[in-house]
């Protein structure tokens, strides 16, 4: 529901205006293939989940396109950084555009908040140019050092897609 | 085709080597669809996928669309994905569970098994138009066997049972099937699926390719010589290099491919010698003992073998354990479709492991397949490039052996299994029609 101005706090200004900061930071990290500094932006028991199918409900229980824990993404960043990494060489150019950013539910118990946002990724490599489009949550964690990521869960609109090959997180 | 005639398409496979134009001839890629693909046994599906009566998956044979279902008897039907009366494709979701086919366009439905259950407005047609003509119905492939629950069908009336196409290759079915504690796989875990700018036989050689590893997976390959770890709750696994002696090990590998069928293996990978050491495994252990007794677990739990190749369209590999589908969709074009395989009456944290690793290694964002892919599209880019015939499987030619029934034998980083499958392909294609 779209907030009424007579109900709108400088508090909530200011956890929205950090909030879209947070988000346009993360995706800008990824575009600048920082992903070492991408990683840090997870919470230690944080996860990056992309499923294949829509509705899926248990990351585990099901193939995934990404279903990173840090480990998994250390892993998946050490690659990245090889040189003799073919599928990247040359590497996928990329440009996200997110909007839509709703803050959907707060857990103050746990210092969590759920953000609901839409994403447009293009990327492009040896003359090919694609077009990713999804719906992204966000379950973040308020620290002392700002926001970490617990979940951050894609949904492509074409998850049950055939796709060519990727690298990079989306 | 004129062209194409025995002759000409045998001279393009030689021992050591095939002809360029088997990846960049649409005309070849057309008789490949018809020889290999629809006069012999092909891989479909997997009975767990369409578990209960009405269930039904769609696929393609080859370039054609067809529909695995699951009857009210409980058989299994392989039906061309088209409607009897103006050939429109009958049913659109990649499975479902469904009591009719009904076709869209103007509603004649069909049974499970597909013959024709009604026409719409059936008093427009006259006398003379026969309803209960089975031309009517979504044409049945004429044979359908499975194995263990690997479902294979042909569309030609009359060859050779599946026992006799698959051979040896089947005993990999065994070895995976035989670590369901219950006796049975479930492919129920979802599916990857990606696509390449390529052809398909890329990827069917590829499957059985140990030549490779240390160059195309290169980047896989972390400090202190290995890869990162493949199997739930191992951090480190498989030395791989091209000298020293994680390449001798690799050596030692058995290396197997069936002229006749062209099917092929690679023996087990050295690290899966190391079984795990950790409560979870523990206790599939102990389900497995309880089941079959010790020392027949302790027989399943050998590895034997880790690629397997059924040719033309399928493959099984143990490390981190799968079904791989291949789906020529043009002569540059391929989808590959790769189902983790869950087994019956193992911890259930094992199966999600399962699950969680080919994400790492076989998804369309995977660390390694995503490397091979990349090898296919530029054999593709390049092998048109014009002043060389040949594409060359000589690794290891001179060193063959002939088993009992006649089909290759070597050790290593061979290019047999390959020349198996190219002997098969010449055969296939070579037949009289």
């Amino acid at each position: 529901m779209a907030a009424r101005s007579a109900d709108i706090s400088a508090a909530m200004l200011a956890e929205r205006f950090e909030i879209e900061d947070f988000l346009r930071h993360e995706v800008q990290l990824l575009d600048d293939r920082r992903f070492e500094e991408w990683r840090e932006l997870f919470a230690e028991d944080g996860r990056y989940w992309v499923p294949l199918r829509p509705d899926a409900t248990d990351p585990d229980a099901e193939s995934a396109l990404f279903n990173d824990d840090r480990a998994i993404m250390q892993t998946r960043l050490e690659r990245l950084g090889h040189p003799r990494i073919h599928s990247q060489t040359p590497p996928h150019r990329t440009c996200h555009v997110i909007g839509n950013i709703a803050i959907q539910e707060r857990n103050p118990e746990r210092g969590e908040c759920t953000v609901r946002s839409t994403m447009i990724m293009a990327d492009y490599r040896v003359r090919v140019q694609r077009v990713f489009a999804g719906h992204v949550t966000h379950r973040l964690r308020r620290s002392d050092s700002g926001y970490k990521i617990v979940l951050k869960r894609v949904d492509l609109i074409n998850c049950d897609d055939v796709f060519e090959l990727m690298a990079a997180p989306l | 085709m004129k062209h194409l005639d025995a002759k000409t398409l045998r001279s393009l496979v030689h021992r050591d080597r095939v002809h360029r134009s088997l990846y960049t001839d649409p005309d070849i890629f057309d008789l490949e669809m018809e020889r290999i693909f629809e006069r012999n046994w092909v891989y479909v599906g997997h009975d767990s996928l369409v578990p209960r009566p009405g269930d039904f998956l769609t696929t393609r044979i080859g370039s054609r669309p067809v529909v695995m279902s699951r009857d009210a008897d409980g058989k299994i039907y392989v039906l061309r994905n088209s409607c009897g009366h103006r050939g429109a494709v009958v049913c659109v979701e990649d499975k479902g569970n469904a009591e009719l086919f009904r076709c869209c366009y103007h509603g004649w439905t069909f049974k499970l098994n597909g013959a024709l259950d009604a026409v719409s407005m059936p008093r427009g047609y006259g006398k003379d138009f026969d309803l209960a003509d089975p031309a009517l119905g979504m044409p049945r492939a004429p044979r359908v066997e499975a194995y263990r629950g690997f479902v294979f069908a042909s569309l030609a009336e009359d060859g050779v049972s599946l026992a006799e196409h698959l051979g040896p290759a089947r005993d990999s079915i065994d070895e995976l099937v035989d670590r369901a504690p219950d006796g049975q796989v479930d492919l129920s875990g979802g599916v990857h699926k990606y696509m390449f700018r390529g052809n398909w036989k890329l990827q069917l050689e590829n499957t059985v390719d140990m030549y490779h590893v240390p160059f195309s997976h290169e980047s896989t390959v972390g400090r202190g010589g290995r890869q990162f770890g493949r199997r739930p709750g191992e951090s480190a696994a498989s030395e791989i290099g091209d000298s020293g002696t994680a390449a001798a090990r690799w050596e030692q590998r058995t290396a197997w491919g069936s002229r006749q069928g062209g099917h092929g293996f690679a023996g087990h990978q050295p690290i899966a010698e190391k079984l795990p050491d950790n409560p979870m495994f523990r206790d599939y252990v102990a389900s497995l003992e309880a089941r079959y007794g010790a020392e027949r677990a302790k027989e399943i739990l050998r590895p034997k073998r880790h690629n397997t190749a059924f040719y033309p369209n399928m493959s099984l590999q143990a490390l981190n354990q799968h079904v791989r589908v291949i789906i020529p969709v043009a002569v540059d074009r391929t989808e590959i479709h790769v189902y983790p395989v869950q087994l019956k009456g193992a911890p259930d944290a094992m199966n999600r492991g399962f699950i969680r690793h080919l994400n790492l290694t076989h998804s369309a964002a995977s660390l390694i397949q995503t490397d091979d892919l990349e090898c296919f599209r530029r054999c593709q880019a390049g092998v048109g490039a014009g002043g060389a015939e040949w594409v060359w499987f000589a690794r290891g030619v001179d060193t063959d052996t002939e088993d009992a029934r006649g089909d290759y034998v070597n050790r290593g980083t061979v290019e047999v299994q390959q020349r198996a499958q190219y002997a098969a392909w010449a055969r296939l294609m070579c037949e009289a029609t």
